[in-house]
C-alpha cells in the first residue's frame, strides 16, 4: 500500500490537467453568459497589452459580472419560446422513442423469429445511412406529402425513428442479461406476454430505460439540421435553430450565445450527470459477457 | 365439406389479393401517366401560344409589339399576361401600367437574368452544332399559371426574351372513365369463381383445375383493364394533339400568317429546344405517323411499368397457388407475438429511415435540382452520370513553377481528409480514454467521483454548442486560444486560413468532446474484469505491463470493438464539428465528404449530384463495416 503512493501523485496531476483542459470551455461560456456584454473577447484588450492584460483576458471571469444577456434573451429575443418548442419536441420523442425501442429490443432478444437476424443487421446498417442523403427525402415526406412542415409532430416521429436502432441495440443489451428463468416461472404462474413484459421485464430494466430515454432525449433536444429544414416560421424554431442564428450572421452576438447556450445546456447536463450511474451499466451491459 | 377448406380450395383469396395488388397498381400508374400527359398538353399549348407569338412579333417588327402583346391578351382569358425583355429594358407588356417602355426594376432581375441565359443557350446550340440548350424555359415555382419564356428574335437576331402566363385550363381530354366496363370484370371475375367452385366440387376432374382457373381469371381480368385503359390513354393523346392543331390553326388566325409565309405554322408546336415535333402539318392536320411515333415514344415507360405490375401480380398469385402463402401466414401466426413487438418499430423505420434512403438512392440517378424538381421522374432520369462525374474526377492537384496545387473540390481530396479526419479523431478519442480510463480505475484514488462528473461534461454538453464555442475560442482576432499563444510569446495563428491549422480546430474540438465516451466505455470494461486475475498474474511474477497486455487488453476487445467500430462510424460522419467550427475553410479544403454533400444540396440546390455524393458515403461505410465484421468478427457480441 505505501509502495502505491507516490504513483497516485503523478495520477491526480495529470487528472487534473486534464481536467483543467476539460473545464476551461465550460468556464469561458459561463464568463460570456454573464458578462453583460456581446463580444467574443472575455475582456477588451488595448491595442499594446501587458502581459498582465493577456493574462486577465484568458482567466474566464467576465469584467463585470451582470445577468442582462440572460434576461434579454428571455424577453427581447424569443428565445423562450424556441425553449418551449424544443422540451415539447423532445419529451414526445422521449415517449416514443422508449415505446418502440422496448418494444422491438424485446422482441429480438427474447423470440426467434424469421426474419429477426436480418431485422438487427438492418438496423445495423441503418446506422452507416448518411445523413445528407436522408434529407431532402425526409423533407419531400414530412412536408411535402404529409403536410406536417412546421408541426412538432413531424420533428417527433422522424427524432423518434432515427433514435431506434442505437437504443434497440442498448435495450437487447441489456434485455439479454435479465435471466429467462424469471419469465418462465412467470409463464409457470399463468401470466401473459403483456404482463410479463410490462409487469416484470420493463421494472428490471429500469438503468437501460433511462439510458434509452436520455439518449432520445438529447437525440431531439441537440438536433438542429432537420428542424432547420422542417421548422420555417420562426414562432416554430427549436433552441438549437435558433442558437445558431445568434451567431451565424454577420454581426455575431456572442453573449446571447453564451446566455442561451448555458440555457439549453443545463437540463441536459443535469440529466446525463444523474443518470450517469446507469450510464456505464447501460453502455457496458450487452458487451461485456 | 366446410365453408373453409372449400374457399382455400379454389384460391379465391390469392385471387381477390393479386387482382386487386395488379388493378389498384396499374391504376396508380395510370393515374401518374394521365397526370402526366394532361401537363404535357397544357405546357404544349403554352409552346405553341409563345412561338406563335414570338414569330409574330419578330415578323411585325419592334414598333409593333405592344399592339401585339395587347391584341393577343385580351382575345382570351386565360392569356393573363405577356412581356418582352430587352437588356434591362422591357420593351413591351401586354398590360399598360406597366408603362413599356422603361427600364426593368429591381424585382425584375430575374427576367434580366432569364434573358441572359437564353441568349447564353442560344449561342451555345449555334456554336456546336447541337442541340444542348432548353431555349423554352417554363417557370417551375409558378402555381395556376403555366410563365412560359422564349427567345425574341429581331430580323433574326437574339434582341431578347417573350414571357407569356397561361392560367390553367380546367376540362380535362382524358374523358370520363367507362363504368360498364367496371360491370364487366366483376362478372367475369364471378364466374371464375363459380367455374373454380364447380371443377373444385367434382373429384372426377384433374387435382390442378382450378388452378389453371384462378391463373386464367387472373390473367384475363387484368390484361383486359390494362388495354382498356391505354386504349382510353390513347385516345386522349390523339384528342389532346387535335386540340394542339386546332390551338396552332387559332394562332394562325390572329397572326395573320397568311401575309408572312403560311409555312411559319409548323415551326410552332416545338420541344423545349425549339424543334418541331411535326406532328402537326401547315394546313393545321395532324401526322398520324409521326404521333403515332411520339405516342409510343411517350407511353413506352408507362408500358414497361405495367408488365412490372403484371409480373408481380402473377408472382403474388403464384406464391398462393404454390402454397408458399400458406406457409408463410403460418410463420406470422406462429411466431405473432414475436412480430407484434417488432411491427411498431419496424413499420417507423420502413417509412422514415429505408424508404427515404432509397429514394434519395433514386434520386441520385436523376438529374435533379431546385429548378425541375416538378417535372415527371422519366425525364429526369440519367443512369450512372453523377457517379461518374465524382469518381471519374482525377483532376486532383495541379503543377506550376511554385510546386503542386491541390484541388480542393475534387472528390479523392475530400475523401482523404475523411480518412485522416477519421483515424486521427479515433485514435485520439481512444488514447485519451483509454489512459483516462486506467488512471480512474485505480484502487482507493481519492476524489475519483469528482474527476469522473467532470471529465464527463463534454459528453453532455449538446456538440453543436461545444462547436460553436470553439469556434469562438479560435477566433483569430479575440479568441481566448491566440491569447494564450501570445501569452507564451508565441505569434497569433489564423486558425482558419491554412489547411493543417484548420483541420487542427476540428480536431481539438472533436477530441474534446469525444474521449468522454471512449473513457466512460472502458473504464465499464474495466471495473467487470476480475480483481483475482490481477492478483494471479502478480503472484506469478507478471510485470505491470505483462498484465496490462495479456489480461487487460484481450478482456476489453469484446468492448472496445464495437465502441471503436460506431466511433469511426459517427466520426465519419461527423456532420456538426467541421460545418460550424471551420466550415471547411480555406476554399473547401477541410471539407469532410458528409458536408460537403450538405453543400452541394442546400447551396448549389443540385439534390441529385449530392445524392450521388451521398451514395458514395453510403457505400465507403458499408465496405468498412463489412470488412471490419470479417476481420474481427464482432458480430457475435451484437
Amino acid at each position: 500500500m505505501v509502495r502505491r503512493e507516490p504513483s497516485h501523485l503523478w495520477m491526480h496531476l495529470a487528472l487534473i490537467a486534464f481536467v483543467l483542459v476539460t473545464i476551461y470551455p465550460v468556464l469561458w461560456v459561463l464568463a460570456l453568459a454573464f458578462s453583460g456584454q456581446q463580444s467574443v473577447g472575455i475582456i477588451d484588450l488595448p491595442a499594446d497589452p501587458s502581459f498582465f492584460e493577456r493574462l486577465r483576458a484568458i482567466l474566464p471571469f467576465p469584467e463585470h459580472f451582470s445577468v442582462k444577456n440572460f434576461t434579454e434573451v428571455w424577453t427581447e429575443q424569443s428565445f423562450g419560446r424556441w425553449m418551449l418548442n424544443s422540451a415539447v419536441v423532445s419529451l414526445l420523442t422521449t415517449g416514443l422513442g422508449v415505446f418502440l425501442a422496448c418494444t422491438a429490443a424485446y422482441a429480438f432478444s427474447r423470440f426467434r423469429f424469421p426474419g429477426r437476424n436480418q431485422g438487427m443487421l438492418l438496423f445495423l446498417v441503418s446506422q452507416m445511412f448518411p445523413g445528407t442523403l436522408m434529407l431532402i427525402p425526409l423533407f419531400i415526406i414530412i412536408v411535402k406529402w404529409l403536410g406536417l412542415g412546421n408541426t412538432y409532430f413531424g420533428l417527433v416521429i422522424v427524432y423518434a425513428t432515427t433514435a431506434i436502432p442505437f437504443c434497440v441495440w442498448m435495450m437487447k443489451g441489456y434485455f439479454d442479461t435479465i435471466p429467462i428463468d424469471i419469465e418462465e416461472s412467470a409463464v409457470i404462474d399463468g401470466a401473459s406476454r403483456q404482463t410479463i413484459f410490462f409487469r416484470i421485464i420493463l421494472p428490471l430494466a429500469k438503468p437501460a430505460i433511462a439510458i434509452t430515454a436520455l439518449f432520445s432525449f438529447m437525440t431531439a433536444w441537440n438536433e438542429f439540421i432537420l428542424a432547420s429544414v422542417f421548422m420555417e416560421a420562426e414562432a416554430n424554431y427549436t433552441a438549437p435553430v435558433g442558437l445558431r442564428f445568434f451567431v451565424g450572421g454577420f454581426s455575431a452576438q456572442w453573449g446571447y450565445f453564451a446566455a442561451g447556450s448555458v440555457l439549453v445546456s443545463l437540463p441536459v447536463v443535469l440529466l446525463f450527470l444523474y443518470l450517469q450511474k446507469y450510464l456505464i451499466s447501460g453502455l457496458t451491459a450487452g458487451s461485456v459477457k | 365439406m366446410s365453408l373453409k377448406r372449400w374457399f382455400s380450395g379454389i384460391y379465391i383469396l390469392g385471387l381477390t389479393v393479386a387482382v386487386t395488388v395488379t388493378l389498384a397498381l396499374s391504376a396508380w400508374l395510370f393515374h401518374g401517366a394521365e397526370r402526366d400527359q394532361w401537363l404535357q398538353y397544357e405546357r404544349r399549348l403554352a409552346q405553341v401560344e409563345a412561338n406563335a407569338l414570338a414569330d409574330a412579333l419578330s415578323a411585325a417588327g419592334p414598333d409593333e409589339i405592344g399592339r401585339i402583346l395587347k391584341a393577343w391578351q385580351s382575345s382570351r382569358p386565360e392569356r393573363q399576361s405577356a412581356v418582352v425583355i430587352a437588356g434591362m429594358e422591357m420593351i413591351g407588356s401586354a398590360k399598360s401600367e406597366d408603362q413599356a417602355p422603361r427600364r426593368l426594376i429591381r424585382a425584375e432581375k430575374p427576367l434580366y437574368d432569364l434573358a441572359n441565359q437564353l441568349r447564353a443557350a442560344r449561342e451555345t446550340n449555334l456554336s456546336e452544332g447541337v442541340v444542348r440548350k432548353k431555349l423554352i424555359v417554363f417557370d417551375e415555382q409558378a402555381k395556376d399559371a403555366f410563365v412560359v419564356t422564349v427567345p425574341y428574335l429581331d430580323k433574326g437576331e437574339f434582341a431578347g426574351v417573350l414571357q407569356i402566363r397561361m392560367r390553367h385550363v380546367e376540362t380535362d381530354v382524358s374523358g370520363t372513365v367507362s363504368y360498364a366496363g367496371a360491370a364487366l370484370w366483376i362478372s367475369i371475375f364471378l364466374a371464375a369463381i363459380v367455374l373454380a367452385a364447380l371443377l373444385h366440387a367434382r373429384p372426377e376432374m384433374p387435382r390442378d383445375a382450378p388452378k389453371i382457373v384462378a391463373l386464367a381469371a387472373f390473367l384475363g381480368l387484368t390484361l383486359f383493364y390494362q388495354s382498356q385503359r391505354l386504349e382510353t390513354f390513347a385516345a386522349a393523346d390523339l384528342e389532346s394533339t387535335r386540340r394542339v392543331a386546332s390551338a396552332v390553326a387559332d394562332a394562325a388566325k390572329q397572326h395573320d400568317v397568311k401575309a408572312v409565309s403560311p409555312a411559319i405554322v409548323s415551326r410552332w408546336d416545338t420541344d423545349q429546344y425549339q424543334r418541331p415535333l411535326g406532328v402537326i402539318r401547315t394546313d393545321g392536320a395532324v401526322v398520324g405517323d409521326a404521333r403515332d411515333k411520339l405516342f409510343a415514344e411517350r407511353a413506352k415507360l408507362l408500358e414497361r411499368s405495367l408488365w412490372a405490375v403484371e409480373a408481380l401480380g402473377l408472382v403474388l398469385l403464384l406464391a398462393y397457388l404454390l402454397g408458399y402463402m400458406r406457409r408463410l401466414a403460418d410463420t406470422v401466426r406462429h411466431h405473432a407475438a414475436a412480430y407484434a413487438y417488432v411491427a411498431p418499430a419496424m413499420v417507423g423505420m420502413l417509412v422514415l429511415v429505408f424508404f427515404p434512403f432509397l429514394y434519395g438512392i433514386t434520386l441520385a440517378f436523376t438529374d435533379t435540382t431546385l429548378f425541375n424538381e416538378s417535372l415527371p421522374f422519366s425525364e429526369r432520369w440519367v443512369g450512372l452520370v453523377n457517379f461518374f462525374a465524382i469518381l471519374g474526377d482525377f483532376n486532383l492537384f495541379t503543377r506550376n513553377a511554385d510546386g503542386v496545387i491541390w484541388n480542393y473540390q475534387n472528390f479523392y481530396w475530400t475523401l482523404m481528409v475523411t480518412i485522416v479526419w477519421t483515424l486521427t479523431n479515433v485514435t485520439v478519442g481512444v488514447t485519451l480514454g483509454f489512459i483516462l480510463a486506467l488512471i480512474l480505475n485505480t484502487d482507493n484514488l481519492k476524489g475519483k467521483a469528482i474527476y469522473r462528473v467532470i471529465l464527463i461534461l463534454p459528453w453532455a454538453i449538446p456538440n453543436y454548442i461545444t462547436a460553436l464555442v470553439w469556434r469562438g475560442m479560435f477566433h483569430p482576432q479575440f479568441g481566448v486560444i491566440n491569447q494564450i499563444l501570445q501569452l507564451f510569446g508565441m505569434q497569433p495563428v489564423g486558425w482558419f486560413d491554412g489547411v493543417v491549422s484548420s483541420f487542427f480546430t476540428g480536431l481539438a474540438t472533436n477530441g474534446w468532446l469525444s474521449f468522454p465516451f471512449m473513457m466512460v466505455v472502458i473504464l465499464g470494461a474495466l471495473q467487470s474484469i476480475p480483481k483475482d486475475m490481477y492478483e494471479a498474474a502478480e503472484v506469478e511474477g507478471a510485470t505491470r505491463w505483462q498484465r496490462l497486455r495479456h489480461i487487460t487488453l484481450p478482456l476489453l476487445r469484446p468492448t472496445l470493438v464495437p465502441a471503436i467500430v460506431l466511433s469511426v462510424v459517427w466520426t465519419f460522419n461527423m456532420f456538426n464539428i467541421i460545418f460550424l467550427v471551420s466550415g471547411g475553410e480555406p476554399a473547401g479544403a477541410n471539407e469532410i465528404l458528409i458536408t460537403k454533400a450538405y453543400k452541394i444540396a442546400f447551396e448549389n440546390y443540385q439534390y441529385a449530384y449530392a445524392a450521388a455524393y451521398s451514395t458514395v458515403i453510403f457505400v465507403i461505410l458499408l465496405v468498412y463495416g463489412v470488412f471490419q465484421t470479417r476481420v474481427t468478427k464482432a458480430t457475435e457480441s451484437y
